[in-house]
């Protein structure tokens, strides 16, 4: 009996399997992440105006954009809703997870009440709050109505606050999410390790940071991801609740490529918009990447 | 063999006639892209579908609504995508710029039949016949510089309408001391340009023919612009601290109760009155904004249907029986009686069919301010210069608009240089 | 037993009995405070598809309801005339149902087989293959939306449900597989190695382990899928035509109203039934979602 056979199609195929599972969907983000940025680039130095238009025209767009004002109020935004978006919606949602993770009584009602609003649309949600906040059919008005009369909310008509109001919302709409996943990690946690913790006496704060929290880090991971992902592509909720304003306060980035590549018929110039948008992702992505696998081969290294 | 021969000729001339009948019958249908889904203006179009289907067409229609971007989204996406829409509604210097980039349809044919050269206002002409061919079929024609006023306010404090804006500005100042909001408004970026459309035609034509319509960047930084900016500098103080989040119908309704005397938008508000039972001239007077001319002042805004060169030759029929049915008499009573605004064809009798005062109104005032010429089409609304320096003007109003550390002197100079940029 | 140890630990059981108690007041107290911020929205949506537009006019949007009355909710189901119909929202309900059901299952099914492959089989590269099919999740729509007409142009979709299906699985796909990979880290590969050491091959290793362990993260991706794909307005506008258009277009139709009088209570009931199949799904799918991954494994 031979031992030392050559594998058989069917083995050298199995072999290969996940490889093989990934194909598809591998052609396929190619095709999405990698030619339609190529594409994207490639449109940002065209001459293309109402319709893609592949001749080069140079890199005149991106001065034009840096140029205007809105788009530079709408990169700052990007930046700053960004961060509060971010970390507000996770800060809400672990405060929400922990809270939940206490053994309160009728979990699944707050849990519900919580998550619900991820299941309204973005427009929804920015039209809804818009009637809130606006003073004259909101808060302001009902309060005034039941006798406060020198009650006053009005950041919404606010240039200076009306972006906080956009933070606001979208942490309404998103930490239910960040709270689920969460709580789903905090679930996962090791038993034993919280019950010898507790048995050496740690109090409850400090169980939860030295043990708790660094077993659920890929789960903050996935939510961080998707958070940012969020406050990238912020469109509809800003339409729906200030349309960009007052004046060109709230505009977010992806408002300007949408406005330039459609209405204004500059296609060139909004390809730019959205490839700066890219870069901006990059700036914060890069550093995580190159930190991780920093502290990767640290790691291996302290183990080898 | 004869009989072998005589079947194939007859068998070959049933196919010719075959053939000959097929394309003689070129079935019309249609699939209009437009923004109209809700309301008296889907309505309107439901009945243009109807008509369409009247006279023997197949009709399909797809309402983008939303904002402008998102139908032209679609058709970009379209075209992209190799589906040139049969007929799309869009306006002003856009038909222009689409002719230059795509295929148009050629409605010759039609228009001569149907003598469009006569009957459209001239203004309008040129615009729907970018390269010298009919290209669109104009569905109506909006007026931007009205000017509402609460009667019940100027009633109380003994107030004609103001028809200059020295007069105007001295109105608000005696309606603000009375307690009252002088003009009601809703902050958004084509809304506060409608009122500085107004401003500066009222002011000065030459100006606004130069600036607006020529897109001439030295005219946006010169004095007159200055001045005009100072105006609305001075009307932003006449109104309430709401104007950012409300909507124009708010603003109308403001007025229309009473609780601001002054609104200044297009005609399509008279749709929105007759709609909330509003009633002209005792809720509210219909009047020019203020000119400082003396004159007729007319701002032109046109809805209209463009049609995309099409092979499928069911379409390309479609495409023409769209274009007469949109032109013909009945739908153009039909449509506007709806919207608020007048024909397009000069030749349609208002005092039938259940036109107001105010649109009564504001065809003899277009025809007037034709023959004196002071027709002009209207920046905000997009009939002017083209999108990208539409938009990057609007965004210097709106930002002066919400921004009270702004100088006219500073925002004349943005105008000019915010146009200059987009070159 | 994980069951156990989970409920073993109470967080809250530290300390005395009066401080367990006053912990666990303030715990409630925050969770109500909290829950009444976020309800409050769906609140007035509620309040205000039973009023009459006068009234909301008049009174504006925080007010109670008069009167209880459904036929705003019928209107809006069966009778409000929008785009050229009046049907009501009935329709783009329905087409909005045949597009997400399948992109959603696709998308999840490809994702939960991807996070497989790539957390437990690792191979060269395999972090680069993760982090391109990762970007895809933040490629913003208005950049992605030429080139997907021309693609779905060239294959022959445009225009079509089908199309439509098409581009959510695939920008889905990028969702999916992060959310299921970065779950499956956590399970041992102890597990796996035992499994392969017994001669369980790829397919095998995945319908006795992995499946059984994935009710949390397949709900996770199920909910996210849907309620993305439902919700979402720009390719759904775009990228079909006429008697296509799913429910957001109708939505965004109340408030483009042009000279028209907006139907706030109309569109309050429209919004809310928008809203019930995604709520379903988290109200059905909501216990799977938050259940730890270790209960009920093998420790």
């Amino acid at each position: 009996m031979q031992k030392v056979m050559q594998p058989s199609l069917g083995e050298r195929i199995s072999r290969w399997t996940p490889q093989l599972v990934l194909v598809p969907t591998l052609a396929a983000a190619f095709v999405y992440v990698v030619i339609f940025s190529v594409w994207t680039l490639w449109i940002s130095v065209s001459q293309s105006t109402l319709l893609p238009n592949m001749a080069y025209g140079g890199f005149g767009e991106y001065a034009a954009l840096w140029k205007s004002k809105r788009w530079i109020v709408s990169y700052q935004n990007l930046f700053l809703f960004g961060a509060l978006y971010v970390l507000g919606s996770l800060f809400v949602g672990t405060l929400l997870a922990i809270l939940i993770d206490q053994r309160v009584r009728f979990e699944s009602v707050w849990r519900t009440i919580f998550l619900y609003p991820l299941a309204i649309s973005f427009i929804v949600t920015g039209t809804v709050w818009r009637w809130i906040f606006h003073p004259q059919t909101g808060v302001e008005r009902a309060l005034n109505d039941m006798g406060w009369l020198s009650a006053n909310f009005d950041w919404i008509t606010d240039r200076d606050m009306a972006l906080y109001v956009v933070v606001f919302t979208g942490i309404w709409h998103a930490s239910g999410f960040a709270m689920a996943l969460i709580l789903a990690g905090l679930r996962s946690v090791d038993g034993d390790l919280i019950k010898a913790a507790q048995i050496d006496g740690a109090s409850m704060p400090r169980i939860y940071r030295k043990v708790v929290l660094p077993t659920i880090w890929p789960i903050f991971v996935a939510v961080t991801v998707v958070l940012l992902q969020f406050a990238i592509k912020t469109y509809d909720l800003v339409v729906a609740l200030t349309q960009g304003g007052p004046g060109v306060a709230t505009t977010v980035p992806a408002i300007v490529v949408y406005d330039l590549m459609f209405e204004r018929g500059q296609i060139a110039q909004g390809a730019a918009a959205a490839v700066m948008i890219l870069a901006a992702l990059a700036i914060v992505l890069v550093p995580y990447v190159v930190w991780t696998s920093w502290r990767d081969r640290k790691q291996g290294a302290a183990h080898g | 063999m004869k009989t072998h021969e005589a079947a194939r000729m007859s068998s070959l001339s049933a196919f010719a006639v075959l053939a000959v009948a097929t394309t003689a019958q070129a079935e019309p249908k249609i699939n209009m892209m437009h923004q109209w889904a809700q309301g008296s203006e889907a309505e309107a179009i439901a009945k243009l579908g109807e008509m369409f289907e009247a006279a023997g067409g197949s009709w399909e229609q797809t309402a983008i609504s939303g904002h402008t971007s998102d139908m032209l989204a679609k058709l970009s996406s379209d075209i992209v995508a190799g589906n040139a829409p049969a007929a799309v509604q869009l306006k002003g210097p856009e038909i222009a710029e689409w002719s230059a980039v795509g295929t148009m349809a050629n409605l010759d044919d039609v228009a001569a039949e149907q003598g469009w050269d006569d009957v459209v206002a001239p203004e309008l002409v040129s615009v729907m016949k970018p390269d010298g061919n009919w290209v669109a079929a104009p569905m109506n024609i909006h007026r931007v510089n009205w000017l509402y006023s609460s009667a019940a306010i100027l009633d109380e404090l003994g107030l004609e309408v103001p028809t200059s804006w020295d007069e105007f500005n001295a109105a608000c100042d005696e309606i603000m001391a009375a307690g009252h909001t002088c003009i009601a408004h809703g902050a958004a970026d084509w809304s506060d340009t409608t009122t500085f459309d107004s401003v500066v035609y009222g002011m000065d034509i030459d100006l606004y023919r130069e600036a607006f319509q020529n897109g001439d960047v030295e005219a946006m930084r010169g004095q007159g612009m200055i001045d005009a900016f100072a105006q609305l500098r001075k009307m932003v103080g006449y109104m309430d601290d709401g104007i950012n989040g409300r909507s124009w119908e708010q603003s109308m309704t403001m007025t229309m109760t009473g609780e601001a005397a002054f609104f200044l938008m297009g005609d399509w508000t008279v749709a929105s009155a007759n709609l909330a039972g509003f009633k002209e001239g005792e809720d509210y007077l219909c009047n020019q904004t203020p000119v400082d001319w003396g004159g007729t002042g007319f701002i032109l805004n046109a809805d209209s249907v463009v049609f995309f060169g099409q092979e499928d030759a069911d379409y390309v029929e479609g495409q023409k029986l769209l274009a007469s049915t949109i032109m013909s008499p009945e739908f153009q009573v039909t449509f506007n009686v709806a919207k608020g605004s007048i024909p397009s064809r000069t030749d349609v009798d208002l005092s039938e069919g259940g036109f107001t005062g105010c649109q009564q109104q504001g065809l003899a005032n277009l025809k007037a301010s034709a023959s004196e010429g002071t027709l002009v089409r209207s920046m905000a609304h997009n009939m002017t210069v083209p999108q990208k320096y539409r938009g990057a003007m609007m965004e210097v109003i709106t930002e002066f608009v919400a921004d009270d550390s702004i100088t006219p002197e500073d925002a004349a100079e943005q105008l000019a240089e915010a146009v200059e940029l987009q070159d | 037993m994980a069951e156990n140890a989970q409920q073993a630990f109470d967080p809250l059981a530290t300390g005395s009995r009066s401080r367990q108690l006053r912990s666990k007041s303030i715990v409630y107290a925050l969770l109500c405070l909290f829950a009444l911020l976020y309800l409050s929205p769906l609140l007035i949506i509620l309040m205000n598809s039973y009023r009459p537009l006068a009234e909301i006019v008049r009174e504006g949007f925080i007010s109670g309801p008069e009167a209880l009355s459904w036929r705003y909710w019928v209107e809006a189901w069966g009778s409000f005339c929008l785009a050229g119909s009046c049907e009501g929202v009935s329709r783009y309900f329905n087409n909005t149902l045949i597009m997400t059901v399948p992109a959603t299952i696709l998308s999840t099914a490809f994702g939960v087989v991807n996070g497989y492959a790539l957390s437990k089989w690792r191979f060269r590269y395999d972090t680069w293959v993760f982090g391109l099919i990762t970007l895809g999740v933040f490629l913003p729509a208005q950049m992605t939306l030429l080139p997907w007409a021309f693609v779905l142009g060239k294959i022959g979709l445009s225009n079509s449900l089908a199309g439509l299906v098409l581009v959510h699985t695939v920008q889905g796909v990028s969702f999916t597989t992060l959310f299921c990979r970065n779950y499956f880290v956590a399970v041992p590969d102890d597990l796996i190695k035992a499994a392969r050491i017994d001669g369980a091959g790829f397919w095998r290793i995945f319908r006795r382990i992995m499946l059984p362990l994935s009710p949390p993260i397949l709900i996770v991706c199920v909910i996210w899928q849907f309620t993305g794909i439902w919700n979402e307005f720009l390719y759904g506008a775009v990228l079909t035509s006429g008697s296509n258009q799913p429910i957001t277009s109708a939505i965004v139709a109340f408030s483009g109203s042009g000279t028209g009088e907006r139907h706030y209570n109309v569109e309050a009931a429209s919004v809310i039934f928008a809203a019930l199949p995604p709520l379903f799904i988290y109200i059905i799918g909501g216990k799977y979602f938050v259940r730890g991954l270790t209960s009920g494994a093998v420790k």
